[in-house]
């Protein structure tokens, strides 16, 4: 019951309330579907997952190859070393020499300066670093000119100061190693992405596909509710557990089609069985004022205060009938668009003369667009009874006033029915809506004690919520119609 | 004009044809579903009155086969049921008008005389003379005797409505239904008010009043001395 502000602060909130909404469209945004989240939730995790694996690969292989260098760096270093030890500084520069030159590996730098930093061998003319680097594995950028083009290597070395106290460095280059993990790098970005993408389409695919069997199972439902009861929930013969839920929930609409069929059958007979006597005495009383123009006067007006009684029993009966037809459940006839606030102006209208014969001053006001979904008739017949009822119980004379007004409220039009009358005590509102309820005791009027009943029957066909409140003084009636789109 | 009633309900029925008969209408029977679809369909008649719950054959289920086969006489609807979706069901069907049990003779009476009528009279004129009362419903003007009579927009159609039927008796049912497109009873006597305001702007101060009440059925705008 959220639609529309809450009436109750003391108004007691009639029992029509109880199927409030049912039969409103329920708006699957997609973004609001379980399966959407679901997926969304899905596509984290599998990009969660790919991005572990791959970035995990990834750093694996950078410390592999960085390893793999390490370990060439050091032999050559060792290497050297033992040759220095060996042969002393000559022997390292030949040694060295004859590295550079000769089948040597690839990408090796070689670089012996002395205690200032002069090149005494090497194929790198400068000291790359300002005095000896800190780090065990310095990497620096070496800067070439091979023919036609300028090109930086990265390189990875290890720097020893030698007994003698010339500095040795021994490094690799490292640029093809770095192309590799940037390749792998790249590849890996390319993994998580197509991956996420592939999850987020998938997963927008079958949260798409399961949003719009449930909307269809939603949608189904809600035109039930609206009178087709002869639809069915699509079977679409994949055998899965939609097919299953659909198979089942159909058998329980054929059930009930089949028990409103029954509940109709019914009805019709009990309403013709109880009108076709009435209609034969109506008949007959018919028929003797007609054949027999010669009545005693006396005879001829108490047959025709017979035939009005007839009338009124047939009209008490019409309702009966009518609240009957609403409590069996059946829904509602004919449903289609009614714009409450006008329809409140033309009964205003065709009531007034007769109200202002009485001093009450009838009016009606509407604001918004007041247009519901329901029945033209049976509308008109709440009003009706709204305003018969404050004709009937209003005092006589000037003063005496009824308001009728429509107002477009977020989910429902508001329709409001307030006078000034003796209104009905607390208490005695619940009671004022069952049939036959006589409220004021002792009150000599005409009334069938039907009016309220009827407005309420009225108002559960059209899923209305009904309050009847104190006007302070009088009594203000309530009927919040639910906005219902047209199909 | 030759009327088929097709009733079950044998007093009922009796007591109709004996009153449409004194009315001067050629009146025949039938008795049950399967025997009034056989005569509707031969197609003599002007008119065809059918209660809505019949042996045999349900009185919509009549009416549809005579639509099937292009009939177009008009038919008016019996029916015990009364619901408002049963109204609709038996006009969807294809009824002309609808009448819920137990109604008053002088009610089917003035409503057999419309469906005849109507289905006589041709397309709908914008102009209507009734003696020196004029109505002019383009300029939404009337005008009785050259003088001009303010009328609101429910008044107006009011009396279109009785114009188009002159000298047909009008029931407060009908008008209801008519004019305000309103098919329940309310329990006032709100037509009557309605009536008696127009009769006083149409006919006051008039040595001819156009607007009648018949006692017991409705009422009737005649033209004035006939």
């Amino acid at each position: 019951m959220s639609a529309g502000p809450d009436i109750s602060a003391s108004p007691i909130p009639v029992r029509v309330a109880r199927s409030r909404g049912a039969g409103e469209k329920v708006k699957t945004d997609l973004v609001n579907t379980t399966a959407f989240r679901l997926s969304v939730g899905y596509t984290l995790l599998v990009t969660l997952a790919v991005a572990v694996t791959l970035g995990s690969a990834y750093l694996l292989t950078q410390s592999l190859i960085a390893d793999e260098v390490d370990l060439i760096i050091d032999t050559e270093m060792k290497g050297l070393n033992d040759k220095f030890t060996r042969s002393g500084l000559s022997g390292l520069t030949d040694e060295i020499n004859l590295r550079i030159d000769s089948w040597g590996r690839v990408g090796a730098v070689y670089l012996l300066v002395d205690e200032h930093y002069d090149q005494i061998a090497g194929n790198v003319e400068q000291w790359p670093f300002k005095g000896m680097p800190v780090e065990r594995r310095p990497e620096f950028t070496l800067s070439t000119i091979e023919p036609g083009r300028r090109s930086s290597h990265p390189v990875r070395a290890e720097v020893r100061t030698l007994p003698d106290g010339n500095r040795l460095l021994v490094g690799t280059d490292i640029s093809q190693g770095q192309r590799f993990a940037e390749k792998f790098r790249v590849a890996t970005l390319w993994g998580i992405g197509l991956s996420t993408l592939a999850a987020a389409l998938a997963g927008f695919w079958f949260s798409f596909k399961l949003a719009h069997r449930v909307g269809d199972v939603t949608e189904t439902c809600r035109r039930i509710l609206a009178g087709d009861l002869g639809r069915r929930l699509p079977v679409a013969g994949a055998r899965d557990e939609f097919d299953a839920l659909a198979i089942q929930v159909n058998r329980v609409l054929d059930r009930l089609e089949d028990q409103t069929r029954t509940v109709r059958a019914t009805f019709d007979s009990a309403a013709h069985d109880l009108r076709a006597p009435l209609h034969r005495l109506r008949t007959r009383m018919d028929a003797l004022l007609l054949r027999s123009p010669s009545l005693e006067p006396a005879v001829h007006e108490s047959v025709e205060s017979a035939l009005r009684e007839v009338d009124r029993l047939q009209r008490t009966l019409a309702i009966l009938l009518q609240i009957a037809l609403a409590e069996s459940g059946a829904p509602l006839a004919a449903p289609m668009a009614i714009d409450v606030g006008e329809l409140a102006d033309e009964l205003v209208e065709l009531f007034e003369p007769v109200a202002r014969e009485r001093g009450l001053t009838l009016s009606s006001t509407h604001s918004g667009d007041t247009t519901v979904h329901g029945n033209r008739q049976l509308l008109a017949q709440l009003m009706t009874n709204l305003i018969e009822n404050a004709l009937k119980y209003i005092p006589a004379g000037p003063g005496g006033r009824l308001e009728l007004s429509a107002a477009r409220l977020d989910r429902c039009v508001r329709f409001v029915a307030s006078d000034n009358g003796p209104g009905i005590p607390p208490q005695d509102r619940e009671r004022a809506v069952q049939p036959f309820a006589r409220l004021a005791k002792g009150q000599e009027t005409h009334t069938s004690g039907l009016g309220l009943s009827l407005v309420a029957a009225i108002a559960r066909l059209h899923r209305a919520r009904l309050a009847l409140e104190s006007n302070e003084p009088g009594l203000r009636v309530v009927v919040d119609l639910p906005l219902e789109q047209p199909d | 004009m030759h009327i088929l009633l097709i009733e079950d309900d044998a007093e009922a029925a009796e007591f109709l044809v004996k009153g449409l008969r004194e009315s001067g209408y050629e009146v025949s029977h039938a008795q049950d579903g399967r025997e009034g679809v056989q005569r509707a369909t031969e197609g003599q008649f002007d008119l065809v009155v059918t209660d809505r719950m019949l042996p045999h054959l349900d009185g919509l289920a009549i009416i549809q086969q005579m639509r099937q086969r292009s009939l177009s006489t008009p038919v008016l609807v019996l029916s015990a049921l009364g619901t408002v979706d049963d109204r609709i069901r038996g006009l969807k069907a294809g009824g002309d008008d609808y009448l819920t049990k137990p109604f008053a003779f002088a009610e089917l009476l003035a409503r057999i005389e419309a469906l005849l009528r109507r289905s006589s009279s041709g397309a709908e004129a914008t102009r209507l003379k009734v003696s020196d009362l004029e109505l002019d419903l383009l300029a939404r003007r009337v005008v009785r005797g050259g003088r001009e009579i303010e009328l609101t927009a429910r008044e107006l159609k009011l009396l279109e409505f009785l114009m188009r039927r002159v000298g047909q008796v009008v029931t407060r049912t009908m008008l209801l239904e008519g004019v305000w497109d309103l098919h329940f009873d309310p329990q006032s006597n709100l037509i009557d008010v309605h009536i008696s305001r127009l009769r006083h702007a149409v006919d006051k101060g008039s040595e001819n009043p156009l607007i009648h009440t018949i006692r017991g059925s409705g009422y009737v705008l005649r033209p004035a001395n006939t």
